[in-house]
C-alpha cells in the first residue's frame, strides 16, 4: 500500500524540538499538569473515579496516552500501570500509540450506511491510501470508522478530532483534506510528540474486546470462569436438527467454490 | 437569557415550598416513563432507594450512542441549563448532594458547553452549598467518557464513572440499592430530567394527561434515514407512525415508497407499512413487536439495502460487546462475519436461515440488554426481505462433491 517502512516517517530529528521544549517527561509534563490532576481527585469520593478524566488530560498534551503518562496516572492514583492500561485499552477515545494530526472519524453505522456513508467512507479511503485505523505515512491523518456518532440527521457525518462535519459530499472531503495539508484548516491539530506508526491500535484485531475470563475483576461479574451460558448456546445449537446438515454443505460450498482471496471474516 | 424565560424557578420554588416528598410524588404523579430506553416509571425507580442513612447519588445519563439516536446530544448543546435543572430538581428529591453528568467522549464541545453552563449555575448560587438558604448542600460533577456504547448501559457507566472498564454489573443488586461506590443510585437520562422542570411548572396532571394513559407525555423524537427533513420532534406519545414520518419529517423523498421502520433505536425490531397508523407508545410498539426504547426513528424507503443495513448494525453490536458473556462475545462476531459472507457472494442459502436461527440462540443468555439486542432488527428483515439476503447467494458452477 501507500505505506513505506519507517523510513518515510518523520525523522527522529522532527521531535527533538519538543523535547528540548518539554525536557524530561517527569520534570515538565508532569509538574505542569500535577495541580490540574489534583483538582480532577477532589472531584470525587473515590480517587480512582478522576481515572478516564486524567487520561483525557494528559492526552490533551502529549497526543496519545505514552507509557509515561500511564505511569503518571498510576502513581497519582495508587494503583498499578497494569491497571490503568487495562482500563484505557477498554476505551476507543484513548490512544496508546501516536496518531496523525487530524484524527477523521466517520460514521459507518445505520443511518449514514443508508445515506451514502459507503462511497464516502471509500473515497476517504482512496484519497488518503490508507484504510480503517490507520495512518499516513507523512503522519498528518489518521482515519476510523467510527460508530453512531448521534448526530444522524446530518447524516452522512464525520468528527475531525471530535468536532463533528456534518452531510458530507466529495467536495467538501477534497477541500477538507487540502485544508488540512495546507495547515489552514479550521479544527486545531492534534498535539504530536512522537511519530505515528501506521496504526495506532496496539492490536489489530478490535473485533474482540476481551476474552471471556480476562475482564472480570470481581465475583459480581459474570461471564467468566465458570460462566455457563456459552455451554447453554452451544447445547441449543447442537439441539437444532439444521445444524450439523448446515455445517456439511459449508464444507462442501467452500470445496465448490474453489480457493478465495483471504478469509471469509475480517 | 435561561432564567428569563422562567429558568431555575421551578428549582426555587422545589427548595423554598416543597418537600423532597412532594417533588417526588409529583413526579409520581406524572407518570413519567424513562426516556432511556428501558421506559421505567422515574417516580417509582426513586421510591426503590432505602431508607438506610447512606449516602445516595443521582446519576444523569447522557452516553447517548444508541444507533439513530440525537436527542440528548441536541439537549446538551442547546438547552445545557434545562439539564441541570432537572437534575437540581431530581437531586433535591431523592435527597442527593452530590450529582453526576456522564457525558459520551465524542461529545467534546457538548463537555465544554455544559461546564461552561455549570459553572454559570454555580455562580448564580445553584449549584453549591447551603442553596437557596435551605441547607441542602448539593455539588454536580460533570464527567466525559472515552467512547464505550456500553457505558450507556446504568451499571457500566456506573463502573465507568468509578474509573474502571465499562463492563455492565450482574443484577441484582440493581443501583438503586448498591450503585456508585455502592451506595444508593439513581441513573435517569438526559430527557427525562430534563422533563421535571416542566412538569413541576405544570402540575402531574398536565403530563398525566397528555396522550395514552400508561404512557402519558411528550417526547423527543429523533428521525433519520430515508425522510425529507430528518431532526428531532418533540410530539405527545401516541402519535401516529405516520404523523411523525409525513407531519413532522415531511415524509419520504420523492417518488419513493416506505419499506420499513424501526421505531426505537438499533435494538428495536424493524416495523413495516402495516404498523404505520399505529400510535407511538410504549405499549402499542411493544404489543407490535418492537419496542419504543430510545425514541429514535429510522425509515427506509425502496432504495434500502437490508443486507448492508443489517450488517450495519450486527457490526456495531459486535464492536461494542464488552467481552463479558459469550454468546453476545462470540454470537455477535459470528453473526458479522457470516453477514460479510453474503455480502462477499461467499454465502449460503442456509446460511440465511442460520442469521435467524443463530441470533435467536444467543438470546436470553447475556448480562445485559446489548446481548439481547443483536436479535430484534436482523431477525425481523430477515424475515420480510428475505429475498434481498437470498440474492446474494451464488450458485456454485461445479455440481456438489461427495464427502
Ligand atoms: C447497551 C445499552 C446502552 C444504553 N445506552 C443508554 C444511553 O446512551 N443513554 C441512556 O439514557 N440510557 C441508555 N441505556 C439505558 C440505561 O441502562 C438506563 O435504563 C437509563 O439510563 C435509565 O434512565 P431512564 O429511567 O431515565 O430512562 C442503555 C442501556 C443499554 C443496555
Ligand atoms: S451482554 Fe454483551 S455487552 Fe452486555 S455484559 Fe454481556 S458481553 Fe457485555
Ligand atoms: S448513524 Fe451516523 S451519526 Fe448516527
Amino acid at each position: 500500500m501507500a505505506h513505506g517502512p519507517a523510513a518515510t516517517a518523520l525523522a527522529a530529528a522532527d521531535w527533538d524540538p519538543y523535547i528540548a521544549r518539554e525536557g524530561n517527561f517527569f520534570d515538565a509534563l508532569f509538574r505542569r499538569l500535577r495541580p490540574e490532576c489534583d483538582a480532577l481527585i477532589a472531584q470525587y469520593e473515590e480517587s480512582r473515579s478522576a481515572l478516564l478524566p486524567m487520561a483525557h488530560l494528559f492526552q490533551e498534551h502529549e497526543g496519545y496516552l505514552s507509557q509515561n503518562a500511564i505511569v503518571a496516572i498510576a502513581f497519582l492514583l495508587g494503583l498499578t500501570p497494569a491497571v490503568v492500561e487495562s482500563t484505557v485499552s477498554f476505551y476507543t477515545l484513548f490512544f496508546r500509540k501516536p496518531v496523525g494530526k487530524y484524527m477523521l472519524s466517520v460514521c459507518r453505522n445505520l443511518s449514514c450506511i443508508i445515506n451514502g456513508a459507503e462511497e464516502i467512507m471509500t473515497y476517504f479511503r482512496d484519497s488518503l491510501g490508507i484504510g480503517h485505523l490507520e495512518t499516513t505515512a507523512d503522519g498528518v491523518f489518521s482515519y476510523e470508522e467510527a460508530e453512531c456518532l448521534a448526530a444522524c440527521d446530518q447524516a452522512p457525518c464525520m468528527q475531525v478530532n471530535l468536532e463533528f462535519v456534518y452531510k458530507l459530499t466529495k467536495p467538501d472531503i477534497d477541500a477538507m483534506l487540502a485544508a488540512m495539508r495546507a495547515g489552514t484548516y479550521a479544527v486545531a491539530p492534534l498535539v504530536q510528540t512522537a511519530p505515528p506508526e501506521r496504526t495506532w491500535k496496539v492490536a489489530q484485531d478490535t473485533g474482540r474486546k476481551s476474552a471471556g475470563g480476562r475482564g472480570v475483576t470481581d465475583p459480581n461479574n459474570a461471564g467468566g470462569i465458570g460462566d455457563k451460558s456459552g455451554v447453554i448456546m452451544l447445547d441449543r445449537l447442537m439441539a437444532d436438527p439444521a445444524f450439523a446438515a448446515r455445517s456439511r454443505e459449508r464444507v462442501l460450498h467452500e470445496k465448490n467454490l474453489g480457493p478465495t482471496n483471504g478469509d471469509a471474516g475480517h | 437569557m435561561y432564567r428569563e424565560q422562567g429558568g431555575y424557578a421551578q428549582l426555587e420554588r422545589a427548595f423554598k415550598e416543597l418537600t423532597p416528598k412532594d417533588v417526588a410524588d409529583i413526579c409520581m404523579g406524572s407518570n413519567l416513563r424513562g426516556r432511556g430506553g428501558a421506559g421505567f416509571p422515574t417516580g417509582r425507580k426513586w421510591s426503590f432507594l432505602p431508607n438506610n442513612g447512606h449516602p445516595r447519588y443521582l446519576v444523569c445519563n447522557c452516553d447517548e450512542a444508541e444507533p439513530g439516536t440525537f436527542k440528548d446530544h441536541m439537549l446538551l448543546e442547546q438547552t445545557p441549563h434545562a439539564i441541570i435543572e432537572g437534575i437540581l430538581i431530581g437531586a433535591y428529591a431523592v435527597g442527593c448532594h452530590h450529582a453526576f453528568i456522564y457525558i459520551r467522549g465524542e461529545f467534546k464541545a457538548g463537555f465544554a458547553i455544559f461546564r461552561a453552563a455549570v459553572e454559570a449555575a454555580r455562580a448564580a448560587g445553584y449549584v453549591g452549598k447551603n442553596l437557596f438558604g435551605t441547607g441542602f448542600d448539593l455539588e454536580l460533577t460533570v464527567h466525559r467518557g472515552a467512547g464505550a456504547y456500553i457505558c450507556g448501559e446504568e451499571t457500566g457507566l456506573l463502573n465507568s464513572l468509578e474509573g474502571k472498564r465499562g463492563e455492565p454489573r450482574l443484577k441484582p443488586p440493581f443501583p438503586a440499592v448498591k450503585g456508585l461506590y455502592g451506595e444508593p443510585t439513581v441513573v435517569n437520562n438526559v430527557e427525562t430530567l430534563a422533563y421535571l422542570p416542566h412538569i413541576l411548572r405544570n402540575g402531574a396532571e398536565w403530563f398525566a394527561k397528555v396522550g395514552p394513559e400508561r404512557s402519558p407525555g411528550y417526547k423527543v423524537v429523533s428521525i433519520s434515514g430515508h425522510v425529507k427533513n430528518p431532526g428531532n420532534y418533540e410530539v405527545p406519545l401516541g402519535t401516529t407512525i405516520r404523523q411523525l414520518i409525513w407531519d413532522c419529517a415531511g415524509g419520504l423523498r420523492d417518488g419513493r415508497t416506505l419499506l420499513g421502520v424501526q421505531p426505537g433505536g438499533g435494538s428495536s425490531a424493524c416495523l413495516f407499512e402495516e404498523h404505520l397508523d399505529l400510535p407511538y407508545d410504549f405499549e402499542s410498539i411493544s404489543k407490535a413487536g418492537s419496542m419504543l426504547g430510545s425514541g429514535a426513528m429510522v425509515v427506509f424507503d425502496d432504495t434500502t439495502n437490508f443486507v448492508k443495513a443489517a450488517h450495519a448494525l450486527i457490526r456495531f453490536y459486535a464492536h461494542e460487546s464488552c467481552g463479558q458473556c459469550t454468546p453476545c462475545r462470540e454470537g455477535g462476531n459470528w453473526l458479522e462475519k457470516t453477514l460479510v459472507r453474503i455480502l462477499e457472494g461467499r454465502g449460503l442459502h442456509s446460511d440465511v436461515d442460520m442469521l435467524v436461527s443463530a441470533s435467536h440462540q444467543l438470546t436470553g443468555l447475556n448480562l445485559c440488554p446489548l446481548g439481547d439486542s443483536i436479535e430484534p432488527f436482523l431477525a425481523s428483515v430477515v424475515k420480510r426481505f428475505e429475498a434481498q439476503f437470498r440474492a446474494y447467494i451464488r450458485e456454485p458452477k461445479a455440481a456438489p462433491v461427495a464427502v
